[in-house]
């Protein structure tokens, strides 16, 4: 459950994703000029890229359980 | 004043404003309205970083409603287990409404009935009506005022620059000093004031609430500084929950049933949750699909954790320094949440008055030259885990500090026997970690800092914890479960002298001392399990 892939054949590069993650982990390929995912073992989960993305090429798995820590277990 | 290795960009503005979420933004309008030069900086995006994007709705109100403010009174006194601040619990109740018409005036659409009124209570609920109004477009949504107010007031708006230290020079905080994203360079920001709006402070929770970029940066700041901190021993009762289909919902308040099937009570300051798991009766469920994850925030609770404000403008003890939001413990609240939606209307409310006395302050002050030599010690300091060949990864770092805080048995079910051995694990961090942290480029250089802070506001939290030897609101010591009048009818102030950090107790003031004739269970009604 983290942020898993940006599809590519959507993403227009609009960079809105890249604003809206507070937490630096979307950044912009110099070189295709769309986003990629650069520091995935930073994302939170809050969604706001897949929130505001205008094409829905974002995609964050409902499925893959990060190795998040908890208060028990 | 540039060097050549790593030169700056340097900025001059009469007030800076520290964070972009509810408290920045009202601090940078409010200062721009007193037609000063205001700069508004924040290490991700306005309206997108910290706590700001997530909530519903806010809290606010109307002044005619007279039964309601006195009720939220009354629930902030018993609820806040009677160390509210209870000029700010006024303060706070009675400028929401103002606020809230700002934020109406602003663009941000809020949820209206059928005749076109704001009536829509955020949740339906009874007991919430007429005070809590909601989004019409639901969390997320809150973008659309907050950075667009300030831009068309003709704010500076810096984005995607943490700022990493203060400049104090002769007693006065004259700037700051920030970080980019994209190189090593960095940002010095003169100022005539500058007010801190950058929330609280958790360990990255990865399940709970999104709070991971929000790591008691101002608090540390200002600690440096030479504020006084408060509130570090409390809890926010948020610790998560996880639909099962994905995505994250949250609150620990409402009934669950327990690993034996047996019915769980909610609220108990968010604690009965962490009680079932000590009594070995984890996992706990909310219907099918809902496990609460108990995950820890390590965040106090709104309002109640932060600078301690020294005046009615949201000083901070420290000339030429405010705080507002979550960096500032007014205290409206007290040792629990006792009025839920005052976070986002406490950040409009000391929002809207640090930013005011900024302004007014920056205009009876004169633009300070920074001295070149202090300015290199910041730049060596600030850069060194960018300058190390090897040490430690920041997440790394992290990673040990979560094992240290997450656990039920440290921040939620708290013991001296627990607190004492992990203040002492959290020093070790400081002393022998935090100087080998290194940076391999900008982003693990922000990290390196956050991380920094993280493990200061820890020993904070540790020492507050061990220092209240009573239980009160969400600060629950199994050695210690009872509250302690008068004794602790105080709070639990930190500060730095020569560079120990201290810790000291604060009584609150006799008047607002409950009937202590009342039996004591009557007087905590709302008592943990």
């Amino acid at each position: 459950m983290t942020i898993e892939r940006i599809d590519i054949g959507l993403c227009i590069g609009c960079g809105t994703c890249v604003e809206s993650c507070p937490m630096d982990v979307i950044r912009m390929d110099d070189k295709t000029k769309k986003a990629i995912i650069k520091y995935p073992e930073d994302c939170q989960l809050c969604k706001l890229c897949e929130i505001d993305c205008p094409q829905n090429a974002i995609y964050i798995s409902p499925e893959k359980v990060s190795p998040y820590l908890t208060s028990w277990g | 004043m540039t060097d050549q290795n790593n030169p700056e960009t340097v900025i001059e503005t009469d007030v800076l404003v520290i964070g972009g979420g509810f408290a920045g933004c009202f601090a940078a309008v409010k200062a721009r309205e007193q037609g000063v030069d205001v700069t508004l900086v924040s290490k991700g995006n306005i309206g997108r970083s910290g706590m700001s994007p997530f909530p519903h709705g806010t809290m606010a109100v109307p002044p005619e409603r007279t039964d309601k403010i006195e009720e939220l009174k009354d629930q902030a006194h018993v609820g806040g287990e009677y160390i509210n601040n209870r000029t700010w619990t006024e303060r706070v109740i009675k400028e929401s409404y103002a606020r809230f018409q700002d934020l109406v005036s602003w663009g941000q659409p809020f949820l209206k009935d059928e005749k076109g009124d704001f009536v829509k209570p955020m949740q339906g609920n009874q007991e919430q009506q007429g005070r809590l109004w909601a989004l019409e477009d639901g969390p997320g949504s809150w973008a659309k005022s907050l950075k667009k107010q300030p831009q068309k007031m003709g704010v500076h708006i810096l984005e995607k620059i943490m700022i990493v230290d203060l400049i104090k020079q002769d007693g006065k905080i004259i700037g700051a000093v920030g970080i980019t994203r994209n190189s090593f360079d960095l940002y010095v920001i003169k100022a005539k004031a500058t007010v801190l709006c950058v929330g609280s402070g958790g360990f990255k929770p990865v399940g709970g609430w999104p709070m991971g970029d929000v790591t008691a940066d101002g608090h540390i700041m200002a600690y440096k500084a030479g504020a006084e901190i408060t509130g570090k021993e409390f809890e926010d009762f948020h610790n998560g929950m996880i639909r099962r289909t994905g995505g994250i919902w949250l609150s620990n308040i409402s009934p669950m049933t327990n690993a034996e099937g047996n019915s769980v009570p909610g609220f108990g300051f968010g604690l009965n949750a962490d009680l079932e798991a000590h009594a070995g009766r984890a996992p706990l469920y909310r219907g099918k699909d809902e496990v609460f994850s108990g995950v820890a925030l390590g965040l106090s609770v709104h309002t109640a954790e932060g600078i301690w404000p020294v005046d009615e403008d949201c000083s901070s003890g420290v000339p030429g320094l405010y705080a507002a939001g979550d960096s500032c413990a007014t205290m409206a609240v007290g040792a629990a949440y006792s009025m839920g939606g005052t976070g986002t209307c406490n950040a409009s409310v000391t929002g809207a008055r640090a930013g005011t006395a900024a302004a007014k302050y920056a205009k009876q002050t004169v633009q300070q030259t920074v001295d070149g030599q202090e300015l290199s010690r910041l730049k060596d300091s600030i850069l060194m885990p960018a300058k190390r060949k090897g040490g430690f990864s920041p997440n790394w770092v992290t990673q040990l500090l979560k094992n240290a805080m997450m656990p039920y048995y440290i921040l939620r079910i708290k013991h001296g026997q627990r607190l004492q051995p992990t203040l002492e694990l959290v020093e070790f961090m400081r002393d022998q970690i935090c100087p080998k942290l290194y940076a391999r480029d900008p982003h693990e250089l922000r990290l390196a800092h956050e991380t920094n802070n993280m493990i200061i506001n820890a020993e904070m939290k540790m020492r507050a914890s061990l220092f209240r030897t009573e239980s009160r609101g969400t600060h629950y010591r199994e050695d210690y479960p009872r509250r302690v009048d008068p004794d602790w009818l105080a709070w639990v102030m930190i500060k730095q002298v020569n560079g120990k950090m201290t810790v000291f107790k604060k009584p609150i003031p006799q008047e607002w001392w409950p009937d202590l004739t009342i039996p004591y269970e009557k007087r905590y009604p709302a008592t943990v399990g």
